[in-house]
């Protein structure tokens, strides 16, 4: 900052400055060419794409205009897998992020025995495929030797007991369930590190004044950490629209009959099984304005003044 | 699994580039003025792997040493000899059937770019005294072969492979149950084996029952009516034979189903359901040959033996049939040697080549080849053999596609919905009129 005002104050630039101008951006030209090849070049055809009637392979596309979008609207699939996605959005947002803070905020007492090996542990989901989690949660939700339904009658709670992947309504917070497991130790790790950071003497003062432990997690460590939050959350909501594809396609493929599938699912099966490129890029579009405007929202809901720690 | 053609779609997409590489790499070929002919074979490269098709054209090589082949294979052929074949260059034979993603040999047939190849069917099998149509099983020259519906055959048949009931003939014969015959008896079995515990039917996904629903249209409405049905004919959805074939599978799946099912059917738990059946826990489900291979190392009850039957006819006497994978061998039109490639296809049906590519398993519908195969293969294509059993062959037609309506969807994922209850017979019947209805307005018929 300091040295463009002196140099606007300057007027003109020293040669020096300009050939290490002139050196950085050299240096920054390959990463912008791969940016602009492999980022900027394929956003901008995913919306001319989507103006168009093509089948993915044929060399004929055809110019549809807006048609794409208007059989969109009516596409009862696009909807259905538009609830699937918001209602995950929502279920596992609202879950992971209390329950990463709260673990969080356990973890980094002092007093807690093994807490490196518990954040060790729940740490490691996140590190796994989504077709190894896949495989355990098929294994979990077994409808007649899974663990969960084992579990449930060997408490003698047969009665709670459920067809987890197979039935229609209740698949889909089944899928929610093993998001919640996999991405929430990644957050708790997170703000862990970012708690690490809050001065100790502030809850020393606090606990001199009299303030609990509860007391000074909503008090303390969360306006502390705040703007970790707020990054995360945002970066969360876009990964889970992506974690939600790759995980309902290893386990249940959208099924049964749909009742699982997500919007980046319905993209995709739009876009190659069915042959029709052009409207699963009208989705794909749909998916890039939603991703970006819920991003705003997010960013301008959670605005707060960010507390600094002297 | 059925998935993987899923990926290998978008392996298609991606590896574009790698392909106009090889492309460039097969531009230069031709017959010279000494009498040698150079001769392209561009074949699909199924699971029956590559070296069979590098042992036939040796041989037929060392037969004809005027003859050099180019053998081209690819998982994805279609999408590698396209880009060539828009600019002239043409294989001269190519081995690909219908139904695959591409929809080459659909598009080809739809243009009016395939050779007529009926006097190949009278040519003397080269190094052989007999005829290649005297060679081959009786019936496979049909629909799939001459599908304009005349005298003219455009498509050799190549390989097939049934699909259809997949059982436990000890279980059976255990119980002194017979492999029923009509939609009556199947039932019937169904209620007498429910007493026992044992479910009738399950399906290892929904996508499965292709091969069912092409057996049950083809016996309930005849050959015409189904190829109306893969053709998209205005309304067939709402006649009452299509009505019949929903009504009867509805109670399949709703009253004789292994409750285990659906919650199983799905691509990390198929086998499962499969399981089921090796476990005498349910009688039959669909399948095809492979099954035998995928379910290898998998436990079963004791003296279990794949069984193979046809799907049930509805009347008594009628006909069963087998839905049956044709792969196919052609001539395109603009093919540079189209007779010296009708002379190598006679070829691909000799006693030479037909035992090379039956040792991989790979079945060519010559006559006397079902005595051949692996035994464990065996009992699938005896069900042929069988009275009143007849193959039916295809898939929906693929020349059009509708944003957001997808008709195996609507027919086979949909089970999953009827099994379970959650879609009723009308509203099943009604989403197939409209995407079937929709596809025929898009497809211009």
């Amino acid at each position: 900052m300091s040295s463009s005002t002196t140099r606007a104050e300057k007027g003109k630039k020293t040669v020096l400055e300009r050939k290490r101008a002139r050196f950085g951006l050299l240096w920054a030209l390959p990463t912008a060419i791969l940016f602009i090849i492999f980022m900027v070049v394929p956003t901008i055809n995913v919306f001319r794409m989507s103006l168009f009637k093509w089948s993915g392979f044929s060399d004929d596309a055809t110019f549809v205009g807006l048609s794409n979008f208007k059989t969109l609207a009516g596409d009862m699939n696009f909807v259905h897998a538009c609830q699937n996605t918001i209602l995950l959005l929502v279920v596992v947002t609202s879950i992971t992020m209390p329950i990463a803070i709260i673990f969080a905020a356990i973890l980094t007492q002092d007093r807690i025995i093994g807490s490196g090996f518990l954040r060790f542990v729940m740490y490691v989901p996140s590190i796994l495929s989504a077709v190894v989690i896949a495989a355990i949660f098929s294994a979990i939700y077994d409808q007649k030797d899974g663990l969960l339904n084992g579990t449930l009658g060997f408490l003698g709670l047969g009665a709670l007991q459920r067809v987890w992947l197979g039935d229609q309504k209740i698949v889909i917070y089944s899928v929610a369930f093993a998001m919640v497991w996999q991405s929430f130790g990644y957050y708790m790790v997170m703000y862990m590190s970012s708690m690490a950071g809050v001065d100790r003497s502030l809850y020393e003062a606090a606990s001199i004044d009299g303030a609990g432990k509860v007391r000074q997690l909503f008090s303390i460590t969360i306006p502390m950490i705040w703007q970790n939050i707020r990054t995360t959350l945002t970066f969360f909501i876009i990964s889970s629209v992506n974690l939600s594809f790759v995980l309902v396609t290893a386990m249940t493929n959208g099924g049964p009959d749909g009742a699982s599938q997500t919007i980046l699912g319905y993209m995709y099966q739009q876009a190659y099984t069915n042959s029709t490129y052009g409207y699963g890029m009208a989705i794909g579009v749909v998916i890039f304005l939603f991703s970006f405007i819920l991003s705003l929202l997010v960013s301008q809901v959670t605005k707060r003044e960010i507390v600094q720690q002297l | 699994m059925k998935n993987i053609a899923l990926a290998k779609k978008i392996i298609a997409v991606v590896g574009a580039g790698a392909m106009m590489a090889s492309m460039a790499a097969c531009g230069s070929t031709n017959s010279s003025s000494d009498g040698k002919v150079t001769l392209k074979f561009a074949a699909f490269e199924g699971g029956y792997g590559v070296q069979m098709y590098k042992d036939v054209v040796k041989e037929y090589e060392k037969l004809n040493p005027n003859v050099t082949i180019k053998l081209q294979t690819s998982k994805k052929i279609a999408d590698e000899i396209t880009p060539g074949m828009k600019a002239g260059n043409y294989p001269d034979i190519i081995e690909l059937g219908q139904g695959t993603e591409s929809g080459l040999t659909e598009t080809m047939l739809k243009d009016k770019a395939v050779e007529n190849v009926t006097d190949v069917l009278d040519m003397k099998v080269p190094g052989e005294s007999k005829t290649v149509r005297e060679k081959l099983v009786d019936g496979i020259i049909g629909l799939y072969t001459n599908p304009y519906g005349d005298d003219n055959t455009y498509l050799m048949p190549m390989y097939y492979s049934p699909s259809g009931l997949v059982y436990n003939q000890k279980l059976l014969k255990d119980n002194g149950w017979e492999v029923p015959t009509t939609w009556d008896e199947f039932f019937k079995l169904g209620d007498e084996a429910k007493a026992k515990g044992i479910s009738l039917f399950t399906y290892p996904t929904s996508g499965y029952f292709d091969a069912f629903f092409n057996a049950l249209l083809a016996d309930i409405g005849g050959t015409d009516f189904y190829n109306d049905v893969m053709t998209y004919k205005k309304d067939v959805w709402k006649s009452k034979d299509a009505k019949e074939a929903l009504t009867l599978v509805q109670k399949l799946v709703t009253k004789y189903l292994n409750p285990d099912t659906v919650g199983y059917a799905n691509g990390q738990d198929f086998t499962k359901n499969q399981q089921s059946v090796l476990d005498g826990k349910s009688l039959f489900m669909p399948n095809g040959t492979w099954i035998v291979n995928e379910m290898k190392d998998a436990p079963r009850t004791d003296g279990f033996e794949w069984g193979f039957a046809p799907v049930p006819t509805t009347k008594e006497g009628g006909t069963r049939y087998i839905n049956t994978t044709i792969e196919a061998v052609w001539i395109p039109s603009k093919a540079k040697n189209k007779e010296e490639a009708k002379k190598f296809m006679a070829f691909l049906y000799s006693d030479k080549a037909a035992d090379i590519f039956n040792k991989t398993g790979a079945v060519q519908p010559i006559k006397g080849m079902t005595d051949k195969v692996d035994s464990s293969m065996k009992v699938f294509y005896d069900a042929y053999n069988q009275e009143n059993v007849k193959a039916v062959a295809g898939s929906f037609s693929t020349t059009a596609s509708v944003e957001g309506k997808n008709i195996k969807d609507d027919l086979y994922t949909a089970v999953d919905s009827v099994a379970s209850g959650k879609k009723n017979l009308s509203d099943w019947q009604n989403a197939l009129n409209e995407t079937s209805n929709a596809l025929n307005a898009a497809s211009g018929n």
